[in-house]
Formats: C-alpha cells, structure tokens, sequence
C-alpha cells in the first residue's frame, strides 16, 4: 500500500491533494477527496471570509477527516481569512501568490498546519526557516497561475532545497504522473485539474464537457505582459485577451477585461466571456468519476508502476 | 556597505553594470521579479550574515537598503 511521511503528518490515508481552485474548489468537492481518503481543499480564491467560513462549517457537517483551505496572499480579503482559519482551527491551511509570514506565528499557535506552494528554491529555503510543515512545489503544467519551471525540474530541485516534505504538483493526473513524483522526490502529488471531472465538483456543465474534450493542446498562457501568467483553455476569450495583450491594450483594460472571468466560467460556461482555468493534464482526464474513485485510481496506478520499477534494473 | 553589497548582487545576477545601479533604480526596472528578490535576499544574507523578512513592499534600491539597514541592527 503506498503510504509515506505525509500521510502520518495529516493524518491522512492516501498521499493525494486535491489543489484549492479558486471558486471551484468548495465545501462539496473537498470533502469527498477527504472522504476518499486524500486532502480536499476549500479555496478561498478571491471570496470574503463569511464564504470560507460558511464551507469550512458545511464540509465539516460532511466529513470529519483532515482538510485544508488556500489562502490566496493576493486577494484584499487575506488578513481576515488568514484569521479565520487559526479561529476555525482549520488542520492544513496551504497558501499561494505570496509570502505567508506574517501568518505564521497565528497559524502555528492555533495547531494549524501550513503548507506553502513555492516555485523556486529560494522561497523553498524561506518557507522552511518560517516554520512550514511541507511544500508543495508546482510546476508550469498547471492550470491558474503559474511560474517558470516545469513539474520535472522543480520537484528535485526543491527537495535539495529543503529537508520538509515536498509535494509535486503540476500535470499530475494519473497513477503515471503520481509514480514519476514520488521518483523525482516528492512524498505526495496535489491534484486540480481531474478534480474538476468529479460528480462532486459544482461547475458548470460547459466547463466539465470541455475538460472532457480537451486534448493535449487545449490550454494556452495569457497574461505573461502584466508579469501574472495564467493557464486555461484555448477558448474564444482566451484566444481574444492573448491578442489585447500583444496589439497593446492598456494595462488597466487588460486588468478589466480578465475580472470575473474565472467565476463565470465556473458559474455560466459562457465561452466568449469566460477563463476556463485548466492544467495540461486535461488532456489525460477522459470522464466523470466519484472523487474517491479519482483517487484509488490515482494512487492504484501508481503503487503498480513504483512496485514494478524494478524491471528496468538488470 | 549595504547599498554596494546590494547592488553588487544586483548586478551579478542581471548583468546591469554596477554603476547604472543607485538607490533610486526600481527593482523591477533592474529586471529583478518577486521570486527572483526572495533568492536575492537570500544571497545578501551570506553576504552579510544577517537572516532577512521581506515584511514590507520593496520597490527601490533604497527601500531594500532600509530594510537590510533596520533588520541588521535588531
């Protein structure tokens, strides 16, 4: 049975996150990845504290497993959310777009443990002289924001970085993707984009059929110009807002034209409005399953592939 | 000894020439983004052997040297 440090640390079965996708991942969909044995996560994206509040008191009348919420550093509402998962006693708080440190000290008085997304070896080597409990470290395949590198890069390059477990994350959709991890390192995977085929996930039908749908050259990069680079789905919006970006629309405009464009995406499905936020791995994500069946699949695969990496050694 | 240290490592990493460095240049000018400060704080750390938090927004040169400056003296 594949188990490793992680699992001990939280408390949980299964060494798989589920990543916190901004209004995607909810009370619902985290707490069937928790009741299937993984790390649900309810993002907080943009949304006020009263919205983490409400899911976090929903998904524990779900579940009682561990669970986690992300924090995202860049959203005005930060300071309060950050605060309300020391008061809520949240087990697992992970954080993105920033740095967490004046959280810290709160959130490790509270027993909460923090788990930040790096995505270099420097803010890896900070984060673990904080205090982080673990990283998660992922790489340029995935959807949402994203940094330089690529899953296969980044991952070893943090675990020299730090003595802290580290979780890959990044393209990782499959027991493949799980196995390849743990090789480079890692002692778990966080998982976004096949989360977003769950029964259990809210958003609209357009989006989960055009997951469904998507091959290996469905995502595409918007918003390098304004230094905030974003992986979706080449729809019409994304195709239109890449080229604003390059016949030279105003920054504020370009701001402007992005706001709201996740939420209705996630809400409507309107192709020509919205930002369909996807990870390469679309490509691999062919149906819709329960989430626990998303993870005994997941880590299935990958127990086989690691229990036979021995045929390559003669 | 703050200022050169910093512009010093500055201009190691961006090949900007020393000299074009002063405490008015914008950090982002310099090409320097906000993971590349994190590694460039870390760097003026063995420089300086002074652990650094980055608790405020740096901009410039010269708000990175009071930082460095005020932390050194705690």
């Amino acid at each position: 049975m594949l188990k490793s440090k992680i699992c001990d640390l939280l408390g949980i079965k299964y060494p798989v996150f589920q990543g916190g996708m901004a209004w995607v991942s909810d009370a619902d969909l985290a707490a069937a990845v928790s009741e299937g044995g993984g790390l649900g996560i309810i993002a907080s994206g943009s949304a006020p504290a009263s919205y983490v509040r409400e899911q976090v008191e929903k998904l524990r009348t779900m579940t009682d497993r561990p669970f986690g919420v992300n924090v995202m550093l860049m959203s005005e509402h930060a300071d309060e959310i950050a605060g309300l998962c020391a008061e809520l006693k949240v087990p697992v708080v992970t954080t993105g777009a920033g740095n967490p440190s004046k959280y810290m000290s709160g959130w490790k008085q509270a027993g909460v443990k923090v788990i930040p997304v790096v995505a270099s070896a420097a803010l890896a080597k900070m984060m673990t002289r904080l205090g982080a409990d673990a990283v998660i470290a992922e790489g340029g395949e995935s959807g949402g924001h994203i940094g330089e590198l690529n899953t296969m890069v980044l991952t070893p390059v943090i675990c020299e970085s730090t003595s802290l477990p580290v979780i890959s994350a990044g393209g990782i959709a499959d027991g493949r993707g799980l196995a390849a991890a743990f090789m480079l390192g890692a002692c778990a995977v966080q998982v976004g984009t096949r989360f977003l085929s769950a029964e259990e996930c809210n958003i609209s039908d357009v989006y989960k059929q055009k997951i469904l749908q998507a091959g290996d050259l469905a995502t595409m990069v918007t918003g390098r110009r304004l230094g905030h680079p974003v992986r979706s789905l080449r729809t019409p919006f994304a195709r239109n807002y890449l080229k604003a970006e390059y016949e030279g629309m105003p920054d504020d405009e370009l701001e402007a034209l992005g706001a709201g464009s996740l939420r209705r995406a996630v809400k409507d499905g309107d192709v020509e409005r919205s930002s369909f936020l996807s990870g390469q791995s679309a490509a691999l994500v062919t149906r819709i399953q329960p989430a626990a069946e998303i993870i005994k699949d997941i880590v299935e695969g990958g127990e086989k592939l690691l229990g036979g990496a021995t045929q390559w050694v003669k | 000894m703050v200022f050169e240290n910093i512009a010093q490592v500055i201009s190691d990493r961006t090949d900007t020439p020393v000299e074009e460095i002063t405490l008015e240049s914008k950090i982002k000018d310099l090409g320097i983004d906000s993971l590349d400060s994190v590694e460039l704080l870390l760097e003026l750390e063995d420089r300086l052997g002074h652990e650094f938090d980055i608790d405020r927004k740096v901009e410039t040169v010269s708000d990175l040297v009071a930082l460095v400056e005020e932390q050194m003296k705690q």
